[in-house]
């Protein structure tokens, strides 16, 4: 600010002063620059300690004078602060340290070289934006409330004028005036930003017409919503336009005098809006006579003192009368009677901040941008499990995704997007089949949230819903003004509820009672804030419901949240129910066989899964906050290994059970596993096979370099020794039917036949010669011994299969292999793992290609025309849709034999034909996942036959599943005594640091020594290693006693 | 006008009109908890919940005002469903030991319950943090049976301006107290039990004597006296089912009989003995204003009431030079009975105890008061409110309306019917008019009825005027002096006069101030539920009573007399004022002062 101030007293003077500092910008402009973030999250991360070295570094370099050094406000992209933006080019600089000064100074602002290491690099370390202007976090933002923060010195009001501020004001004051000001906000069609949307132009001629002497404008700053900055980074990054809008909705309604109310909790958004304040006022733009004219108006600050409800409007007003801050009933409403019972119009800071730009440009100019309904932009604060968490301003109907996914930069480790919730306490969660929806107030209100203040905190798989739904219930239960009975004692009465299921002591009923009272809460509160108290519970009940109905009956937390439910995380994600801590802890104390039978207390498929699992508990690993997460497949390799006389279970004899006759059919994992539970309660299951050898799926398609023939034959051997005979070579449909079954006097019959069938694809040429489907394949080679290969093989798809399919081709000796996939690497539902070992090994991948007809030379398959894809709208996966470009040229890709891999099926016209089951909607039997109870009450499935291809812990959790439900309907009675969870006394300290070591993976046999061999690709661990990775294992289940579902 | 209709009924109803006012023209019931006549609605307890055609959710009736063309069901299945939820989720935070509370059937919260058919209660959870407060003498307060409605703070604050009690805390832990987590006696509470009085249930209530009495009257060496208020009489039967204002006065005296008291009397008498005592303080004063134009506290205030005292004790000690020293009349006739009378039965003050029924619960804390023992022994020793003394009726099994009529025993049971006035606003100010004009110009007030109209009623704050004209030769200095008074009722209107007096001296002469709206007839110790139409019907009933007496002024009280010329001496003689008067003192209005002031 220049010392000499003199006041501004005609529009004539604002010109004037703003074309000198232009001016003076103009000559800074030969001038270099650094803007420092000084923004509240860049200032947390030492963004103050940067700006000290940077001085310093300037002063040593003798560049004080040459360089501007600029403490500006928030500029968004906060996970990366502290940030700045250098020289003419505005390079950004990341994660800066004091330490970094030094090279800024030297290398880019003395030599001209940018510094590359503190600049935004992808996984390659490719810098793929250097500049702001050239970043998709920037690019993509229409910035119109932000336009000056991260640009002006928000300390210095001649830095806001140079920029244009107060420019609208004197517009307004000489060529609108009020009645031109509220037209230009009725064309903008700007509506309330503070969450309600109401429009702002019909709220100020409500105060406007009012009769009165006295008029007031309130700005509401009293940002309270969890996750919530936006209008503190307007406060701190551009205050000037806070009070020039609402001197202009002052002028707009006849008012001389307003107040900011802003919430103590902001104590640099109170300094920064004071100095403002004080500025203006010496420039006389705040005051009396206002440039010259007739117009006064002053405002001050009032800081409200952390009560969440001081946000509602009638709370607001009572607060800054210096009564209590509770809501009054509406009507009558603050532009009615408000403040001291005047006419009052009350803005948030993001409404007012609009305000100046829109009077400037013009509503029409403003009306442009945004959707038909909902005009202008919005500034979200983006948080939670999204890369680029930080503040973006799009326009109003930009798509969730967008947001998400091309602002955010996706979700954190690439996670599973589940939920947006937006709105904070009074909106609701936005799942993953809207990530199209336009963000705009109507089409939220639809899937049950609100655009609300702009809070969006972005959540993951790893997030339960139900907690959610308690977390903003407790907030609200602690910020109710309990005036009102609803929500003082209703919220109450919900977030116990909430509390009962998420320690796992709900019942079904609760979700009807939260349903009631939510609805009854909604509609008899007596303001906003209890009026919407209920949406966040209510939206995830409307989303989540499974969720809920988890918690309660079966008393588990997938996402492994709920503290009274989930022993540690990664039991919870085990579909079987390992006690994964237990056998680790034990392998740490060198107790390998009792680990091992522990494992096989809940999965007799130790061996397999230590090959072949998809391994979910490493997913929800807690050591993955801290580094890597616990390698447990492989410590569970380096147990299984250590096997030396064949670990039996626990049987329970049981003369009776072991009369009564039970047909498994199909002799996979799941019937496998439904056999040995059975077996372990004294029943002598029969299974039924249709192939030559038992194992589905284990041994018909994963390759035995994966799983070793062998390894598989002993599980199955000790399965057999228990009590289970196994017949071969029995088809359903040829050898015997599910009726003629019963007619043998079988009582129940357990149907996992999985979904052997493979899936052609449907386009021209695909009956040719060469044209081949994944399972036949796999399964002729890995049954029969023999498969023929082409040299020039093409495998279509992104699964587990194609994988397989692809690396048992190259070592069958096909010497070219190209796997094409429709969508992107990322979203190829095949194990990463797999996907990188089959690359090493010489497989080519290509994505984003579809087939859409096959090359025929004489009868034979000669090449596959591909057209390309790109990536389009989301669809109810919550992945992005591919979609082909009819204008790009079709890529054809030679090929002699063509392996299919685009899907399994199930055979049911021939399968089971003889009995009236029912089907779900993908044409899989409809089976109960709890109890794989069918339609037929004698007849139960599991496995992929009820899910579609699935993953082998999956199927042997629904194994088990079934032979509870099926030994509880014959005897009348629960005899799971596997279930439960016992302390097995390994050494642990709760006391001690975390081991330090870092994650490692198996050893795999060179390349070129598996080229050509089915031998195991994987190798075990020393036991050195195997021991001190077991230790890292944080041992979440210290001392915790979950609930179960069941007792025993 | 504004055209509107409620369940199907169209009427025409004034603007500004609340949905439930209206509702209430065409005898619609709403339920309502939080809501009190006359005071702006809040819309806190969501039990008058209607339903809006066209509103987006629920309104609350009292709080929302009539619009023209307005459509409101009272009975539709979502309105009716929503109040009974609130009910019930009251029911679930409250401690409901109905057997053992205090309210017993004339809870509201029950009785709510009852009305909305609820049987069993949906909603289980945690119940409200128990906290009892009884630090001070009038009343106590359970926190754990309080539904938070407000309407205590309603009263406390903008009814009586006194500002004890407000909503603190946030969430399912709000409740309502003093400032700061204060219990009330460390809080400038002035105990007009007020609060207790509109409380719909067993929250706040008077602290009970009950027990103590019964001792006092099964003791044989104790002689015990009781003495009644003027406002009991046209009250106490609606404890028994009769209509408000429907006079009890000889049932009463025969019920007092039955429970045991050995001496019935009537604070009457001493109301009389506070006119005589108090007019001749009223006009010395003026004489040594206008006479001997010393600097005198004008205007003169009454001193009836404990609560007032105890108002401008807190809050405006500038005043207390201005208060009459008079005693209350119940402090008084303690004082007389423990002299007078005890002498005259040849008893040792030590062994009577004097019991009052009075309809306030600050008395309970007047009786305390250090300086109210003229005989060495507390001048009242207990004090029942009229609704403890219904409970003790019912307790001794007494079938109260098939009870005979009896009179009060004497000498301390005769009274006039200036007395019995005392119990409504504007009364003490008319029984002091009877006899101060009457003893200056020799003539009866020549006011219709005796009646001095412009101070009746229950406008807040009331005045009046009379020109004293043909003087009797001691009062010649009155000649043509308009003599101006005041009266006012309620706290908060009694603020707005004393700030009005402060910026305006010299304009009045004697002012009456009752701090209960409506004066004793609805004092914080009287039957509940008291609006003004209760109010205006206890005041007929105490103004018939009056009219019905022979005796209309105090000085003809023949016992009046009496105990003047064989004990007192003269008004403002030694005696009288040793015996009936006292004098006051400012009080801080926090604990932490008072401590400071003792470290001091």
């Amino acid at each position: 600010m220049s010392n000499n101030i003199s006041k501004i007293s005609s529009p004539l003077d604002l010109i004037k002063l703003r074309e000198k500092l232009s001016n003076k910008t103009v000559e800074n402009g030969e001038k270099q620059q650094i803007l420092v973030c000084f923004g509240g999250s860049c200032l947390a991360s030492g963004a103050k300690e940067v700006r000290d070295a940077l001085n310093a570094e300037l002063e040593q370099a003798g560049m004080s004078d040459k360089v501007q050094l600029v403490e500006t406000g928030c500029m968004g992209p906060c996970v990366a602060g502290p940030v700045a933006l250098v020289g003419s080019d505005r390079t950004f600089y990341q994660s800066l340290k004091a330490e970094d000064a030094k090279d800024i100074v030297q290398s880019h602002i003395c030599g001209g070289k940018r510094v590359e290491r503190l600049m935004i690099a992808d996984a390659e370390g490719k810098i793929p934006a250097p500049c702001r202007q050239d970043m998709e976090f920037f690019k993509r933002q229409t910035q119109v409330v932000l336009r000056n923060c991260g640009w002006i010195d928000p300390a210095n009001i001649d830095d806001a004028i140079a920029n244009n501020a107060y420019s609208a004001l004197s517009k307004a004051l000489t060529d609108l005036g009020p009645d031109g000001v509220i037209e230009q906000m009725k064309i903008s069609g700007l509506r309330g930003r503070g969450g309600a949307g109401f429009p702002t132009w019909l709220k100020w001629n409500f105060a406007k017409t009012e009769k009165a002497d006295t008029r007031y404008v309130l700005c509401n700053a009293d940002e309270g919503d969890p996750g919530a900055y936006m209008d503190r980074s307007v406060l701190e990054g551009d205050p000037h336009a806070i009070i020039e809008g609402m001197a202009i909705a002052a002028l707009a309604i006849g008012a001389e005098y307003g107040y900011v109310y802003v919430r103590a909790e902001y104590p640099l958004a109170v300094e920064r809006l004071n100095i403002a304040i004080d500025q203006a006022r010496e420039y006389g733009l705040l005051g009396n006579n206002i440039m010259g004219s007739d117009f006064c108006f002053d405002l001050e600050i009032r800081m409200g003192s952390g009560a969440f409800v001081c946000g509602e409007e009638t709370a607001l007003i009572s607060s800054i009368e210096g009564r209590r801050g509770e809501p009054s009933p509406r009507p009558p409403f603050p532009a009615e009677k408000g403040l001291w019972g005047k006419p009052t119009v009350l803005n948030n800071v993001e409404t007012f901040a609009n305000v100046p730009a829109i009077i400037l440009n013009g509503g029409e100019w403003y009306a442009q941008i945004g959707t038909d309904k909902s005009k202008g932009t919005k500034i979200f604060a983006l948080a939670g499990a999204v890369r680029n968490t930080g503040l973006v301003e799009v326009p109003i109907g930009t798509s969730l995704g967008e947001l998400i996914y091309d602002i955010g930069g996706g979700i954190i480790n690439d996670k599973n997007f589940k939920a947006a919730q937006m709105g904070g306490p009074s909106g609701g969660c936005v799942p993953r089949q809207y990530l199209n929806i336009p963000m705009d107030y109507e089409t939220l209100k639809e899937v049950g949230a609100i655009m609300g203040s702009g809070g969006l905190i972005v959540m993951d798989e790893d997030t339960c819903m139900v907690d959610v739904a308690r977390f903003f219930l407790e907030f609200i239960q602690e910020e109710s003004c309990g005036k009102c009975v609803p929500c003082r004692t209703g919220t109450r009465r919900m977030l116990e509820i909430l509390e009962r299921i998420c320690a796992g002591e709900g019942e079904l009923q609760d979700i009807d009672r939260l349903e009631e009272l939510g609805a009854f809460i909604n509609t008899a509160s007596l303001c906003g804030l209890g009026q919407t108290a209920p949406n966040p519970v209510l939206s995830t009940i409307r989303h989540f419901r499974k969720e809920y109905e988890q918690h309660i009956i079966d008393k588990h937390c997938e996402a492994g949240v709920c503290a009274g439910l989930v022993r540690a995380p990664c039991i919870s994600a085990c579909p079987c129910g390992v006690d994964v801590p237990g056998f680790v802890s034990m392998v740490g104390d060198q107790r390998y066989a009792e680990a091992l039978k522990l494992h096989r207390e809940r999965n007799p498929f130790a061996s397999v899964c230590a090959r072949v699992c998809f391994h979910t508990c490493e997913d929800k690993c807690r050591r993955a906050q801290l580094d890597e997460p616990v390698s447990i497949r492989a410590v569970k390799r380096f147990m299984v290994d250590q096997e030396v006389m064949v670990q039996m279970p626990e049987v329970r004899e049981n003369e009776k059970n072991a009369q009564r006759k039970i047909a498994i059919i199909g002799a996979g994992p799941a019937g496998l596993s439904c056999a040995y539970f059975l077996a372990r309660l004294g029943y002598k299951p029969l299974v039924l096979e249709s192939e030559p050898r038992p194992g589905g799926m284990l041994v018909q398609a994963i390759p035995s370099y994966r799983l070793p023939r062998e390894e598989l034959a002993r599980e199955i051997r000790m399965i057999e020794s228990i009590g289970v005979t196994i017949e071969t070579d029995k088809k359903l449909g040829r050898d015997y039917t599910l009726q003629s079954l019963k007619d043998d006097g079988y009582e129940m019959v357990y149907l996992a036949i999985g979904a052997p069938l493979g899936v052609d694809l449907d386009i021209k040429g695909s009956g040719s010669e060469g044209v081949t489907e994944a399972m036949s394949f796999l399964r002729q080679y890995n049954i029969r011994g023999s498969v023929p290969v082409g040299k020039k093989v093409v495998v279509i798809g992104g699964g587990n299969a194609a994988i397989d399919a692809a690396r048992t081709a190259m070592r069958l000796g096909s010497e070219e292999v190209t796997v094409i996939y429709r969508r992107t690497k990322e979203q190829m539902p095949a194990y990463a793992e797999e996907i990188e070992d089959a690359l090493n090994e010489g497989v080519k991948l290509c994505t984003l290609l579809n087939p859409s007809e096959f090359e025929v030379e004489d009868g034979h398959v000669s090449g596959v025309v591909c057209q390309h894809m790109k990536l389009g709208e989301f669809d109810r996966s919550g992945r992005r849709r591919p979609q082909g470009d009819v204008e790009d040229e079709p890529e054809v890709i030679a090929a002699d034999q063509v392996i299919v891999a685009i899907g399994q099926a199930l055979d049911k016209q021939i399968v089971i034909k003889d009995l009236d089951v029912e089907f779900n909607e993908s044409g899989w039997v409809k089976a109960d996942s709890r109890t794989g109870a069918t339609s037929v009450p004698w007849l139960f499935a599991g496995g992929d036959v009820s899910t579609g291809p699935s993953s082998v812990a999956e199927a042997i959790g629904a194994g088990e599943r079934a032979a509870v439900e099926i030994d509880s309907l014959l005897t009348g009675e629960e005899h799971s005594f596997w279930r439960g969870y016992e302390d097995q006394g390994a050494h642990f300290d709760p006391d001690a640091e975390p081991l330090p070591y870092a994650r490692e993976k198996l050893p795999t046999i060179p390349v070129d020594h598996r080229r050509h061999n089915f031998n195991e690709v994987e190798q075990p661990w020393s036991e050195a290693v195997a021991l001190r990775q077991a230790k890292r294992c944080l041992r979440c289940d210290y001392g915790k006693q979950p609930c179960v579902s069941k007792e025993v | 006008m504004i055209n509107i209709t409620i369940n199907s009924q169209s009427i025409q109803v004034p603007e500004e009109t609340s949905i439930l006012q209206a509702a209430r023209m065409i005898n619609v019931h709403i339920p309502s908890l939080c809501n009190i006549e006359n005071r702006e609605a809040i819309g806190a307890c969501r039990v008058c919940l209607v339903e809006v055609e066209g509103a987006k959710t629920l309104m609350a009736s009292c709080s929302t005002p009539v619009k023209e063309g307005m459509v409101v069901h009272t009975q539709s299945k979502k309105a009716r469903l929503a109040r009974r939820t609130v009910v019930e989720l009251l029911l679930s935070e409250h401690d409901g030991n109905c057997q053992t509370c205090n309210r017993g059937k004339d809870c509201e919260l029950r009785s709510l319950a009852e009305e909305m058919g609820i049987g069993d209660l949906p909603h289980e959870g945690r119940k409200i943090q128990p906290h009892i407060d009884d630090t001070t003498p009038a009343l106590i307060r359970d926190s754990a049976k309080c539904i938070k409605c407000r309407r205590c703070v309603t009263v406390c604050n903008e009814i009586q301006g006194v500002g004890a009690l407000f909503p603190q805390g946030r969430g399912f832990d709000t409740f309502i107290g003093p400032a700061f987590c204060q219990d009330l006696k460390n809080v400038a509470c002035v105990q007009c039990g007020q609060c207790a009085a509109v409380c719909p249930v067993g929250a706040i209530t008077e602290k009970s004597s009950t027990t103590a009495i019964w001792e006092a009257i099964e003791n044989p060496n104790i002689h015990v006296v009781v003495q009644t208020a003027p406002a009991i009489r046209a009250a106490l039967g609606e404890e028994f089912g009769y209509e408000p204002g429907t006079r009890v006065t000889g049932k009463m005296v025969a019920a007092l009989r039955r429970l045991g008291f050995d001496s019935v009397f009537d604070t009457n008498f001493s109301a009389d003995l506070t006119i005589m005592e108090e007019g001749t303080e009223l006009l010395t004063r003026l004489k040594k204003a206008l006479v001997d134009k010393e600097d005198v506290a004008l205007p003169m205030f009454t001193s009836c009431c404990p609560a007032w005292i105890n108002f401008a004790e807190f809050y405006f000690p500038q005043f207390l030079p201005n208060i009459s020293t008079c005693k209350s009349p119940q402090q008084m006739f303690g004082a007389v009975a423990k002299s007078f009378f005890a002498q005259k039965i040849g008893i040792k003050p030590k062994d009577m105890i004097v019991v009052s029924v009075m309809p306030c619960t600050a008395k309970k804390y007047e009786v305390q008061r250090s300086e109210m023992n003229a005989n060495g022994v507390q001048d009242v020793d207990y004090v029942l409110t009229t609704r403890e003394f219904a409970k003790m009726i019912k307790e001794a099994g007494l079938d109260f309306c098939s009870l005979p009529d009896e009179e009060m025993d004497a000498p301390l049971g005769l009274s006039s019917g200036a007395a019995d006035i005392f119990a409504n606003t504007g009364g003490v100010m008319e029984a002091a008019l009877r006899t101060a004009y009457e003893i200056v110009t020799g003539r009866e007030l020549p006011v219709d009825n005796l009646h001095v109209a412009p101070v009746a009623g229950l406008e807040g704050i009331k005045e009046a005027s009379i020109v004293i004209e043909n003087t009797v030769d001691d009062w010649k200095f009155l000649e043509g002096v308009e003599l101006k008074v005041a009266v006012s009722h309620g706290l908060g209107n009694t603020r707005r006069l004393l700030e009005h007096i402060k910026a305006n001296k010299g304009s009045y002469h004697f002012v009456e101030v009752m701090t209960c709206p409506g004066g004793c007839i609805g004092g914080g110790g009287q039957p509940r539920y008291t609006d003004d139409s209760v109010r205006l019907k206890r005041i007929a009933g105490i103004y018939a009573e009056d009219e019905g007496k022979k005796l209309r002024k105090s000085h003809e009280n023949p016992d009046i007399q009496k105990l003047y010329a064989e004990y007192l001496g003269a008004p403002l003689g030694e005696k009288s004022h040793h015996l009936l008067h006292t004098h006051y003192k400012a009080k801080s209005k926090t604990v932490e002062d008072d401590v400071d002031a003792v470290a001091k």
